[in-house]
């Protein structure tokens, strides 16, 4: 996966699964650009990306922050489109299998249907990504 | 914008009549990493030559901050820094002597940035260069390359030989660089994953040509993997493909040039929504070379 999409894909999980709470303030580009040894332009986009989608705030001379209630504002969409990344991979992984996609599905309902009874939010921590 | 660093027209270098490098034009603007990548003997290092002004051009011109590379001033040599593929260092001198030498070239000089790498690359400078293990010399070679500060770093392989704590040291001096946003790398390595890390632009050479070059987002969008469902053998050839692996119920093929209007020429042709996927540079560098 490329380092631009993993960085994103973490910051959103981060952020979604509670870890990243509103309010928290992210490293600075710079910050991130030498943690992950990574052009910090590529950091610049993800973070401005980010902001576009509503999950980051911009704070005039100040570092950027995670945005206030997210969950309510962000659009079934764009939650939706958020599960691409990971979709994705399951569609690959399956066809690697050579499984039929109705056998797939059949067994996502099931997880999905058991995990009613379980907390999302400690099995989200447990997935750190990158 | 600010004027770009370098500037190569139509360059073409020949060796006895043997052409190396064939007609290529390249700028460098300010805050670029630009990562080149090419097999062996693809011409990097020429290359990197012609833009150093090492040699001249058979055909073409080259020029760095606006001067011709092969004839540039003193001011505007100063302003740029080289680590070369085999190091350049005088085996008679110590580590010190040979920092001191260089040092002694230019007018300003980062004693703070180079104490600190020499703390944590555990340079002796009381060591004879001769003494001194290949990747002690590559860390002396970065080091005399970026005291001045240069605006303009050029670096042939650089880390062939580094330890992966010194990699990763020398990779962060790149982010360093690149975080000033007015300074420029141009990055040539075997190692596609750290030019992947560091590059906002890529070259690819190939033959001798520039086969490739761009924003390293165009690059991504324009090269991916897509996924074909199919429920007969593909009568048609898939366009633009550079590998095509057939199963019995789905194609995978490697395009280049992706856009709206090649997806609907394949979603044409075979009957089905291609799925895509974005590729790793070192998946796009391997299916450019099938």
């Amino acid at each position: 996966m490329p380092l631009h999409r993993q960085l994103y894909e973490q910051i959103r999980r981060m952020v979604a699964s509670g870890q990243l709470a509103p309010g928290t303030a992210l490293p600075s580009i710079r910050e991130l650009a030498l943690t992950h040894t990574i052009n910090p332009m590529t950091v610049s986009k993800v973070y401005a990306r980010l902001e576009t989608e509503g999950v980051l705030e911009r704070n005039r001379g100040k570092p950027m922050t995670v945005a206030a209630q997210r969950r309510a504002q962000a659009p079934y969409s764009v939650r939706l489109a958020s599960l691409d990344l990971p979709l994705e991979n399951l569609v690959l992984a399956a066809r690697q299998l050579e499984l039929d996609a109705d056998a797939v599905i059949e067994a996502l309902r099931e997880k999905w249907e058991k995990s009613d009874a379980a907390p999302i939010r400690g099995r989200a921590r447990a997935d750190k990504g990158v | 914008m600010q004027h770009p660093y370098v500037v190569a027209r139509e360059l073409t270098k020949a060796f006895d009549a043997k052409p190396v490098l064939h007609d290529v034009s390249f700028e460098v603007r300010p805050g670029d990493v630009i990562g080149v990548l090419g097999k062996n003997g693809a011409g990097k290092t020429t290359l990197l030559e012609l833009v150093l002004g090492f040699t001249p051009a058979s055909r073409g011109r080259v020029e760095v901050f606006g001067h011709e590379s092969y004839r540039l001033p003193g001011a505007a040599k100063a302003r740029v820094g080289f680590v070369p593929q085999q190091d350049e260092l005088v085996n008679q001198l110590t580590a010190g002597d040979q920092l001191k030498l260089i040092r002694s070239f230019y007018a300003t000089w980062d004693d703070a940035l180079v104490a600190r790498l020499i703390d944590v690359w555990d340079i002796e400078l009381g060591e004879r260069v001769k003494n001194m293990s290949v990747g002690q010399r590559q860390k002396l070679s970065i080091l005399l390359a970026l005291g001045h500060r240069p605006d303009l770093l050029i670096l042939d392989e650089p880390v062939a030989s580094l330890d992966p704590l010194a990699r990763r040291h020398f990779l962060e001096q790149i982010v360093e660089i690149a975080a000033d946003g007015n300074r420029s790398v141009v990055l040539s390595s075997h190692i596609v994953s750290d030019i992947e890390r560091l590059a906002n632009r890529i070259w690819i050479l190939k033959d001798g040509r520039l086969h490739w070059q761009g924003d390293f987002d165009d690059l991504r969008d324009s090269v991916v993997r897509v996924h074909l469902r199919i429920a007969q053998p593909l009568r048609a050839q898939i366009p633009n493909a550079l590998t095509v692996d057939l199963g019995r119920s789905h194609a995978t093929a490697v395009v280049h040039g992706w856009s709206a209007e090649l997806e609907a020429e394949i979603a044409e042709l075979t009957g089905t929504t291609p799925e895509v996927e974005g590729l790793t540079l070192e998946d796009i560098f391997l299916a450019m070379h099938r």
